[in-house]
């Protein structure tokens, strides 16, 4: 037997057109490689002070 | 990098691939979840990204599919789909409008459910659907609400509705899987609502494909006519039952109620009679007092005429003593004296003055009257001729002529009776004269034409 409230929590409200500029601007499009390139700046990042503190 | 980057194109590229191949298929959701995928890995895959849009799109979702293809633009501003798809939307802009107004009637419903406006929701849902029959969350939501109601068999309708616009839909598969489970298990397509229903016999309902079909019981013409038989066995009881029980107590009551009227009106009728017998007395005892009051005024009368005939003589002297040729002025205040009426009530020296009067003014008096007389009796003018040669014989009562010709008006004018009378005056009065030979021949005519 279904339970109407929790189905009914699965129903969200549709996007209305007024809201179209706040979602395109507000959407996270980073892909793989974005993130993939924030990953290798932060370990360039790690490395470069790891190197700092030993001398 | 370079390698990394193309492994990542290439991966996005498969999943792009597997997107289309559901969308294909209509699993929207499958190919929702697949060009996600796809996009995550490159953001740049352009194709991904519009077919996402007409996903969205097909699903009733206008504004995320609109947010894709702008973001679609944004990253590959030449050579791209997505100006067609937008086209196709601006060109169109009263079917984009009519997307919009299902989109907030959804909402609206969806804020029904919330406040627990069930009945509201499924009205409203059911204008979002006629609006766009292609919105999944609609018939999803309306779905779920049949369920709650226990409408299993539209509930499986919706559900079966969704799952063909998107055969991956979970939800839509769940419901479905609700609906179905509520219905009888081996009798395919009858519905436990139906079996609910069933024991009046009137309708059958099931189902062909995704359309409910209802279909009237066909009844054998045996079982018609039981019905039939047993509508008019109801009829005879129900008028025995009228005839037996009911109307003899109805009849009662009416006559009592009728007895008491009676009663209530004899006693009416009675006092009605008292008040009569009073009113005849009282009428009686008035009649007495009217009687009484009347002779009581017909003395009041007679003292007033013989009051006034006192002061008319008196005023009648009064102008001969100023001026004794105003014959007129006398005639005037001596008219209103009639002799025969106060004839009793007057004393000696009124009737001496009186007199004297007469023997000095009375013969012109008489004249005067006569000549008026005579004129309107040839005239034809018999009641003033009555009225002044009556004054003339009053005041001088020697003149034949003026008594003859009194009876004549009163002959011409119909009063045979009174000429009679005054033409026997002129015969006993004034014998041997021509007025009476003339008044004897009139009595003779008269007599012959009543005879």
């Amino acid at each position: 037997m279904l339970n109407f409230e929790e189905e009914l929590k699965k129903f969200r409200p549709s996007l209305e057109i007024e809201d179209a500029e706040e979602i395109i601007y507000n959407q996270d499009i980073d892909d793989m490689s974005d993130v993939l390139v924030k990953l290798l700046k932060e370990a360039k990042a790690e490395s470069d002070t790891a190197k700092r503190s030993k001398e | 990098m370079a390698t990394t980057r193309k492994k990542l194109e290439s991966l996005s590229n498969r999943y792009y691939n597997e997107g289309l191949e559901k969308a294909t298929v209509r699993d929207m959701t499958g190919a929702v979840e697949a060009l996600h995928q796809s996009l995550k890995l490159n953001k740049y895959n352009i194709d991904a990204r519009n077919l996402l849009g007409l996903v969205y799109y097909e699903t009733g979702e206008a504004v995320p599919a609109l947010s894709e293809w702008v973001i679609s633009k944004n990253l590959q501003p030449e050579d791209n789909l997505a100006d067609s798809y937008m086209d196709m939307v601006r060109s169109n802009p009263g079917q984009f409008d009519n997307i919009n107004q299902t989109i907030k009637k959804f909402n609206i419903a969806l804020n029904y459910c919330h406040q627990d406006s069930l009945d509201l929701a499924v009205i409203q849902l059911k204008k979002v659907l006629s609006l766009n029959p292609g919105f999944i969350k609609a018939h999803l939501l309306l779905a779920l609400l049949y369920l709650k109601n226990g409408n299993w068999d539209r509930a499986k309708i919706e559900s079966q509705k969704a799952l063909k616009l998107d055969t991956g839909n979970l939800l839509a598969k769940r419901y479905l899987k609700e609906a179905d489970s509520m219905l009888l298990p081996g009798e395919s397509g009858k519905l436990v609502s139906d079996v609910a229903s069933s024991e009046n016999d009137e309708v059958i309902r099931y189902n062909s494909g995704n359309e409910m079909i209802i279909q009237p019981v066909k009844k054998s013409a045996i079982a018609r006519s039981n019905s039939i038989w047993g509508i008019l066995l109801g009829i005879v009881l129900g008028v025995a039952v009228a005839c037996f029980l009911i109307l003899p107590q109805r009849i009662q009551s009416i006559n009592s109620k009728n007895q008491e009227k009676i009663a209530q009106i004899s006693e009416e009728s009675d006092s009605k009679s008292a008040q009569i017998v009073a009113y005849e007395q009282q009428i009686a005892s008035l009649k007495e007092e009217i009687d009484a009051l009347g002779a009581t005024v017909t003395e009041y009368e007679g003292v007033d005429s013989t009051s006034a005939a006192m002061n008319s003589l008196m005023k009648a002297v009064n102008i001969y003593m100023e001026d004794p040729q105003n014959y007129e002025g006398m005639g005037e205040a001596l008219a209103n004296i009639d002799l025969d009426v106060i004839k009793g009530d007057v004393s000696a020296e009124f009737t001496s003055l009186y007199d004297y009067l007469m023997s000095n003014v009375g013969p012109q008096l008489a004249k005067s009257y006569y000549n008026t007389g005579y004129e309107a009796y040839k005239n034809d003018d018999f009641e003033t001729a009555i009225t002044n040669l009556s004054k003339a014989y009053q005041y001088d009562n020697t003149n034949v002529n003026t008594l003859y010709y009194l009876g004549n008006a009163y002959n011409d004018s119909g009063d045979t009776d009174k000429a009679k009378e005054i033409f026997d005056a002129v015969v006993t009065q004034f014998p041997d004269t021509k007025s009476a030979a003339a008044a004897e021949t009139k009595l003779a005519e008269i007599n012959n034409s009543n005879g």
